[in-house]
């Protein structure tokens, strides 16, 4: 059978699934196929405080989730730091090309090895607007990467990710709508963002500072957050703004 | 302000149309780095900018460009066809009912906010385009980066090969299926936006 027959088997699997467990068993059957032992789809949030709005599918070891979420490591994961710079599947053998590798991130490799995850294959997953995530395929300690088979993993990946999402829409379990700013507050907070004084910000705008420094508040209060750095870190997320907004030319 | 140009473009919206090439420009030469023609040090205008080019086109109430995309029939030259055919594993899907979606783009000066809403009219508006002139295929070239946001629109997708790497970029082609309901899809993926609403909008988006 070619590659493309395959690919469309993958996807019809993947929309023929009707619940996450359905879902689950046919990405873990997609996952066999390719010559893989594991796959973890998420998105790569701490799942103990996102758990309604979160995707999360998986047929890993359960001692390495268990560790895993314990140690609250979905924001920190080597593979999920390295699948926020490449939009492009890359094997965890290569991590050290994506990103700094510091000495904790070894020691997790190390661990998950440990655990029995070998060599993995990630798929980043980045949907604007909406926080980044993964769909990764693992191999067994001491198993080789079917590296023939990386091409059809990516495309596998990506629908795979889009069938969880589909899901979850469906389930109403996507993330609530997220507060929404003037423009007068978002124009501050870019340039907030740009490192500008509150001073400086009413000079450029041409508003008094007093307004500036209400704007931000209000703009905080929107979204039930106390420091202007978790506001800019909020609104980056979801896409209020964009670092093409803080860093036009 | 939605506006679609036909067959290249009659003569009397030779203007209109140079708006789009210059974002075109911005957008494909200036931002990505592509490697295509810039006529004029200002147009980016390929050899499939010709009289048989269809335009989808959003501007502002002032003529300002926010986003493009340019269909070129799958029956003539086009870019899976001419160019990238070893992104198929097949023969390249062709005929009277399919047509190839090329130089999607929003335009570089929409901040976060705009880019999403002038997307999904971009988007609307080539679903709504298909629907009107008895599209039932979409094809497309694109980069990786771009699948998972072009799946997440809702419409159904299909590979047409193995994702390849070209000029460094790991590319591949798909297929869009498009039928009555498309719309309802992209709408429950809260994309789809009726046509019709657009004129007049967007006047304040610079």
């Amino acid at each position: 059978m070619g590659m493309l027959a395959t690919a469309a088997d993958y996807c019809s699997a993947i929309e023929e699934a009707v619940g996450p467990d359905d879902l689950c068993a046919a990405i873990a059957a997609i996952a066999l196929d390719l010559g893989f032992d594991h796959f973890a789809l998420t998105h790569h949030v701490d799942i103990r405080l996102a758990a309604r709005s979160s995707i999360r599918l998986h047929n890993y070891p359960d001692d390495w989730v268990e560790f895993f979420d314990h140690n609250r490591l979905a924001v920190s994961d080597p593979v999920h730091r390295a699948s926020h710079v490449t939009s492009v599947g890359f094997t965890w053998a290569n991590l050290p090309r994506l990103i700094t590798m510091t000495p904790g991130d070894q020691r997790i490799l190390a661990l998950a090895r440990k655990q029995g995850l070998g060599e993995g294959f990630t798929v980043p997953a980045h949907v604007p607007g909406e926080a980044r995530g993964s769909c990764s395929f693992a191999s067994r300690a001491g198993r080789p990467l079917p590296r023939a088979v990386l091409p059809l993993a990516q495309l596998a990946g990506a629908f795979a990710f889009e069938g969880a999402r589909r899901m979850w829409r469906a389930a109403e379990l996507g993330p609530e709508p997220h507060p929404v700013l003037t423009d007068r507050q978002r124009d501050c907070l870019i340039w907030v963002a740009r490192g500008k004084s509150d001073w400086e910000i009413s000079r450029i705008v041409g508003i008094s500072q007093e307004t500036v420094v209400r704007h931000i508040k209000q703009a905080r209060e929107r979204y039930g957050l106390d420091k202007r750095t978790s506001l800019l870190m909020r609104t980056l997320f979801d896409g209020t703004i964009s670092f093409t907004d803080i860093f036009r030319r | 302000m939605l506006q679609i140009f036909e067959n290249g473009g009659r003569p009397a919206e030779a203007e209109a149309l140079a708006v789009m090439f210059e974002a075109r420009k911005r957008v494909f030469v200036d931002l990505l780095g592509w490697d295509v023609p810039v006529v004029a040090g200002r147009y980016e205008i390929d050899q499939f900018d010709d009289r048989y080019a269809r335009y989808i086109v959003l501007t502002t109430a002032g003529g300002e460009h926010l986003a493009s995309a340019r269909l070129l029939a799958t029956t003539r030259p086009h870019i899976l066809g001419n160019l990238y055919p070893k992104l198929c594993e097949k023969a390249v899907p062709v005929g009277p009912e399919i047509a190839e979606i090329t130089r999607f783009c929003l335009d570089r000066r929409l901040r976060a906010a705009e880019r999403f809403q002038v997307r999904n009219q971009l988007v609307s508006a080539l679903v709504d385009d298909a629907l009107a002139t008895g599209i039932r295929c979409y094809t497309g070239v694109a980069e990786i980066a771009w699948l998972q946001q072009i799946l997440s629109f809702g419409w159904i997708c299909r590979p047409l090969g193995l994702p390849q790497t070209i000029e460094g970029k790991l590319t591949g082609a798909l297929a869009i299926e498009i039928s009555a309901e498309t719309p309802a899809l992209l709408a429950r993926a809260n994309i789809y936006v009726r046509s019709q609403t657009l004129a007049g909008e967007f006047s304040h988006a610079a």
